[in-house]
């Protein structure tokens, strides 16, 4: 029977690859996001590893929590590495002081893509060999050493200015030396810099202090037993690991970042390409089954069994989905090696290492490819399997309608409703939030399915509705466009539930994307009262003296800098801490009150606090309350909490008053600084007068309000159009169903065109017919698409109305998606317009 | 009409009716179809087949000519060249005066949509589409006007006035052949060539449909070219033209049903 399904694939080539290609794809894109996140893991362990290679121990400050700055802490102090030296076992120790800033080359500022740039003092010990490639390493104050990566991309050489832009501000330097890290030329795009202790420690604000010390056992000393030795010298702020213990740890908490964001999110998209796969597989068994109905009678009629019927439709499905993930884990590789140029051309250049095609990937993909194929392939061979072999003999007889066909309104409802449910679980249930993602993800899928099952009975409608325009337009070709699209309902319906999947998804996104920038902007409206704001790229700090530049600048009426570190505000939840200067906030600020008024402002001193509303919700605090924030450090301050309010964008968390700020942190982090022109002067020459002060920090960008509310939504734009970059697999996919029945719809129609062209019909009209039939169904499945995901939205925007997303329609671009999905009528008809208008009409008419 | 095959001992290699000339008639003074050295052949080499060796024949505007011969003479093939369904391998058809055999596709598209008429032997008609819609096809797709008044004369024609919104499978098979009939009329084609149209029909609905075609002619002077091999269908046309062997046998006027018999019998024994 696996001979027969070969056969028949064989015998149907065309179909064959449309139908592999909608299950190869999907299953490319869940093997591709394997390889690659594999790779990744792989490449920054190597690093790791290489790096702590000479380091048997490392002495750190113990973090509250995880997820700081670089050099937010306020390290060690820098005696303690003699402390550290007389410690039994130990051969060398080695301290350096490193923190997080950017640099600035010919007046530009390097962008890293998102990648940190980061400052380590150094000075050659042989714990971390040197592994300069040029010059040296720094020596005096303001000299500085450049991975090997930066001083190519921007032409650095040993005596090339340079300029280091810290928290603490700007500062020339010059370079004196190229590096490599762990052999490495680059670090995930990060930019590392060597500079003298002296100055890591004066740009940082570390006077006197370190960030590490690393420790050599000498010969025949465990690290372990070492590590605990120098643990019970050293206070219980201090955090003793052994090196290995250090670059597993630095290993996995990047790889628990890849684990927990990237690797999710490329298989949520991957897991609905192979979704509208499997409904594309689904559609082409239940044609090729109607289609081959005579030839299931006959293999009946000479006594085949419905079980041996049943198995020549599945191994065909078996031999298909084999075909499809084998291909698919092989693009897979190229999807992995795809998205690495992508990252690195977007200066992001994640280190990888060859191939890492492990054993889970292939079973995976194999599973799933397989699975599903034939998961899709079952019910249409079971309506096989019912063909009487009498229907042999019979001409133009129907397939037997499905038993459960009486039954479709009942269960497109039973799974509507279930698909209800699991969308009201996941969002309202309890769980952990990969359970309640999950449960509302399977609602969703629910939904589609229904809304498939469903689509049947408005299908034929529908398309008349879309057809009338067509018909008026092109009385033949719209006709019969029409009357064909609407032939066979359950099939065009499938054909455009495959479109509606993908394009649900992006409508749904594309809405939440309009409701956070509208609710960004009104949020924005609501409480900022300035006129400029400075603010780093990529949420980068400013320089802690931006306040005081900006001050002197005449025009300009009040300055306030928001400055924020991260707490731990209940056991596990950590919240940000925004310290504000509560008397001068009050001419940039207007807080939207929900409880307290500007009044609390006034009392913030030390101890007081107001919180944003959401905050407060997830700490379970009131006003009147009291909450208790543990800094990175350990410190603990009970702040009272004066007032709460509604800032879902900016302030989202607790607000302290400056002196309650400097309380709890040893550093300000600086994000953003606002600021007003006087009443009367002129705007944008006072703008530019800021600029000019703000001049030698090229981090820091002026904006107007204005300007910052673009910058913002341009921001959310950018990330929608990756989105959509990842979305656009499944329409492609959904493209190739359109293909495949359109393909099928030709053959079987072959007489009939032949007819039409025989009493005159032109080429061009048998192409149009093809396409608006196409483009009919594309436009039905960009209609279900559209409702669905904006239903979708809104479900969700209910749902979190209080976080600071409000419920928007983007008119323009649904109006944009409908005029994709005529587009992607087009281009899908293309092939089948060519094949029915190439129709030999002596052979269509003669054929019996 | 003597009938000489009674007489005739030995077979005679050109046994037809009086009416009957052999070879072919042209030079006809008003020939809206003519067909001049008309060659095709299939395949190449061993697997050549030569089914026209050359066929010169003038068709009369107005005339209802049926084309005859046992099975493989060229007779569907001679009608598809006709039409310009089918490229010669040599020789030259004018259709109304115009060369076709030459024509660019779109040219043919456009001829086969303004000149001719088309009735197939079975599926004439596009399902999704009711009898009325079927009969305004050829009009609709050509971009043209309807005459609502013609095509209320063709529908009384052919006897339909109570189906017009019925779709074709609600139709019986001669109503479908009727409906077949009076969509080929009305585009008023400069020929009307129908393919065996009665043989997938019993004989009392086959009559209506040969009935139909014949009163096309006599009340509408519509030129019609019939190929069957059916005698009594033949029976109805003004000419009959036999192939054999791809080249005409015998260009008869009106013969009877047992005239044609005649004529077939002999030509299938020869053979």
């Amino acid at each position: 029977m696996i001979r027969v399904a070969w056969r028949s694939l064989r015998s149907h080539k065309l179909r064959t690859v449309l139908t592999t290609v909608a299950i190869l794809l999907g299953v490319a894109m869940i093997s591709g996001t394997y390889v690659l996140t594999d790779q990744i893991d792989r490449g920054f362990r190597e690093i790791f590893t290489d790096a702590y290679r000479g380091t048997d121990v490392t002495v750190t400050r113990k973090a509250r929590f995880a997820g700081q700055l670089v050099g937010a802490t306020e390290g060690l102090p820098q005696d303690m590495v003699e402390q550290v030296r007389a410690v039994d076992g130990v051969e060398q120790v080695y301290g350096y002081a490193t923190g997080m800033g950017a640099v600035v080359v010919r007046g530009e500022v390097v962008q890293t893509g998102g990648a940190p740039t980061l400052f380590f003092s150094y000075s050659p010990n042989d714990l971390t060999p040197p592994d300069y490639v040029r010059g040296r390493p720094p020596e005096e104050p303001g000299e500085v050493a450049v991975i090997q990566k930066l001083a190519t991309d921007e032409r650095l050489q040993p005596g090339s200015p340079i300029t280091v832009v810290t928290d603490d501000g700007a500062h020339e330097a010059t370079v004196c030396g190229v590096f490599r890290f762990a052999a490495q030329s680059s670090l995930g795009g990060s930019i590392l810099v060597h500079t003298t202790l002296s100055d890591a420690q004066r740009w940082f604000g570390m006077a006197g202090r370190i960030s590490e010390i690393d420790v050599r056992a000498e010969a025949g000393v465990s690290a372990a037993g070492l590590a605990a030795r120098i643990r019970a010298a050293l206070p219980a702020y201090t955090e003793v690991k052994t090196g290995a213990q250090a670059a597993a740890d630095q290993t996995r908490a990047l790889s628990d970042a890849i684990g927990t964001f990237l690797r999710p999110v490329l298989l949520s998209f991957g897991g609905i390409a192979v979704f509208v796969g499997a409904f594309i597989i689904f559609n082409a068994f239940s044609m090729t089954v109607a289609q081959r109905r005579r030839e299931f009678a006959l293999l009946r009629a000479l006594g085949a069994s419905r079980s041996q019927v049943l198995w020549s439709i599945t191994a065909e499905a078996l031999v298909m989905g084999v075909l499809a993930s084998t291909a698919g884990l092989f693009a897979g590789l190229g999807v992995a090696a795809a998205v690495n140029q992508v990252f690195r051309s977007g200066g992001f250049d994640i280190p990888h290492s060859g191939l890492v095609l492990q054993p889970r990937t292939i079973v995976i993909a194999l599973v799933v490819g397989v699975v599903v194929t034939m998961l899709s392939a079952v019910a249409p061979a079971l309506r096989a399997t019912r063909v009487p072999p009498v229907a042999a003999l019979q001409e133009g007889a129907e397939l037997p309608r499905s038993r459960l066909t009486r039954l479709t309104p009942a269960l497109a409802a039973v799974v509507a409703v279930l698909g209800a449910l699991l969308i009201a679980g996941g969002m309202y249930g309890g769980g952990s939030t990969l359970v309640r993602l999950a449960t509302t993800a399977a609602g969703a899928l629910s939904v589609f399915v229904a809304v498939a099952i469903a689509s049947r009975s408005f299908v034929g409608p529908l398309a008349a509705w879309l057809g009338w325009p067509l018909q008026k337009v092109s009385p033949v070709s719209g006709r019969l466009a029409r009357d064909n699209s609407r032939r066979n309902p359950g099939r065009t319906a499938l054909t455009a539930a495959a479109l509606m999947i993908g394009l649900a998804v992006v409508v749904f996104v594309a809405v939440l994307a309009q409701g956070l920038k509208s609710s960004f902007i009104d949020s924005f409206d609501r409480t900022v009262r300035a006129d400029y704001i400075i603010a780093g790229t990529n949420y980068m700090t400013i320089p802690s003296d931006t306040e005081r530049r900006i001050e002197s600048v005449p025009g300009v009426e009040a300055v306030v800098s928001l400055d924020a570190q991260q707490v731990e505000a209940k056991d596990g939840v950590t919240a940000v801490v925004w310290g504000i200067d509560p008397v001068a906030i009050g001419r940039v600020w207007s807080f939207d009150w929900i409880s307290g008024d500007d009044a609390a402002l006034a009392e913030l001193g030390r101890r007081g606090a107001v919180i944003e509303e959401q905050t407060a919700a997830s700490l379970g605090v009131k006003r009147g309350g009291i909450v208790r924030v543990t800094t990175v450090e350990g410190r603990r301050a009970d702040l009272k909490v004066l007032g709460t309010y509604r800032d879902p964008m900016i302030l989202n968390g607790i607000t302290v008053g400056m002196a309650g700020y400097d309380a709890l942190f040893p550093k300000s982090q600086t994000f953003m600084v606002v600021a007003k022109a006087r009443p009367g002067v002129d705007v944008g020459a006072t703008q530019r007068a800021i600029e000019t002060a703000m001049a030698s920090v090229p981090t820091a960008k002026v904006r107007s309000t204005d300007e910052y509310k673009e910058s913002t939504v341009d921001l959310v734009n950018q990330l929608l159009t990756l989105v959509y970059g990842l979305l656009a697999l499944s329409v492609v996919i959904s493209l190739f169903g359109i293909v495949n029945t359109l393909v099928l719809a030709v053959y079987e129609r072959t007489r009939e065109i032949g007819l039409l062209r025989a009493i005159g019909m032109s080429r061009a009209q048998v192409r149009a017919t093809v396409r608006y039939e196409s483009v009919i169904t594309s436009i039905i499945g960009a209609l279900m698409g559209i409702v669905v995901g904006v239903v979708f939205a809104w479900v969700v925007t209910t749902r979190f109305a209080g976080q600071g997303i409000v419920f928007s329609i983007p008119g323009a671009q649904l109006a944009a998606f409908l005029l994709l999905a005529v587009v992607v009528g087009v281009v899908a008809a293309i092939l089948p317009a060519r094949r029915a208008a190439r129709i030999d009409i002596l052979a269509a008419i003669q054929y019996e | 009409m003597s009938d000489d095959a009674d007489v005739t001992i030995a077979p005679r290699p050109d046994p037809a009716p009086a009416a009957c000339g052999a070879g072919t008639t042209i030079g006809l003074s008003d020939a809206v179809v003519q067909a001049r050295g008309v060659e095709r052949e299939y395949g190449q080499g061993d697997a050549l087949v030569r089914a026209l060796v050359g066929v010169d024949l003038d068709l009369e505007r107005g005339a209802y000519t049926a084309i005859m011969g046992p099975s493989g003479s060229g007779k569907s093939t001679l009608m598809h060249i006709l039409a310009g369904l089918d490229r010669p391998t040599a020789g030259s058809v004018r259709i109304d005066g115009e060369e076709i055999t030459r024509l660019k596709e779109r040219a043919l598209t456009r001829l086969r949509r303004d000149k001719i008429g088309f009735i197939f032997q079975t599926f004439n008609l596009l399902p999704t589409l009711n009898a009325a819609e079927n009969i305004t096809l050829p009009l609709t797709i050509a971009g043209r006007r309807i005459d609502r008044e013609w095509v209320g004369q063709l529908i009384e024609t052919v006897e339909l006035g109570d189906r017009l919104k019925h779709k074709p499978a609600e139709l019986s098979g001669g109503q479908q052949q009727r409906v077949a009939v009076a969509r080929a009329l009305a585009s008023r084609p400069a020929v009307l060539f129908a393919d065996e149209p009665t043989g997938n029909l019993d004989s009392r609905t086959g009559e209506e449909v040969l009935g139909l075609l014949r009163r096309s002619c006599d009340e509408l002077g519509q030129t019609i070219v019939m190929v069957t091999h059916d005698a009594h269908a033949a029976g109805h046309a003004d000419r009959i033209v036999f192939l054999k062997d791809g080249a005409v046998a015998h260009d008869c006027g009106r013969l009877d049903r047992d005239e044609i018999y005649e004529v077939v019998k002999s030509l299938e024994d020869v053979g």
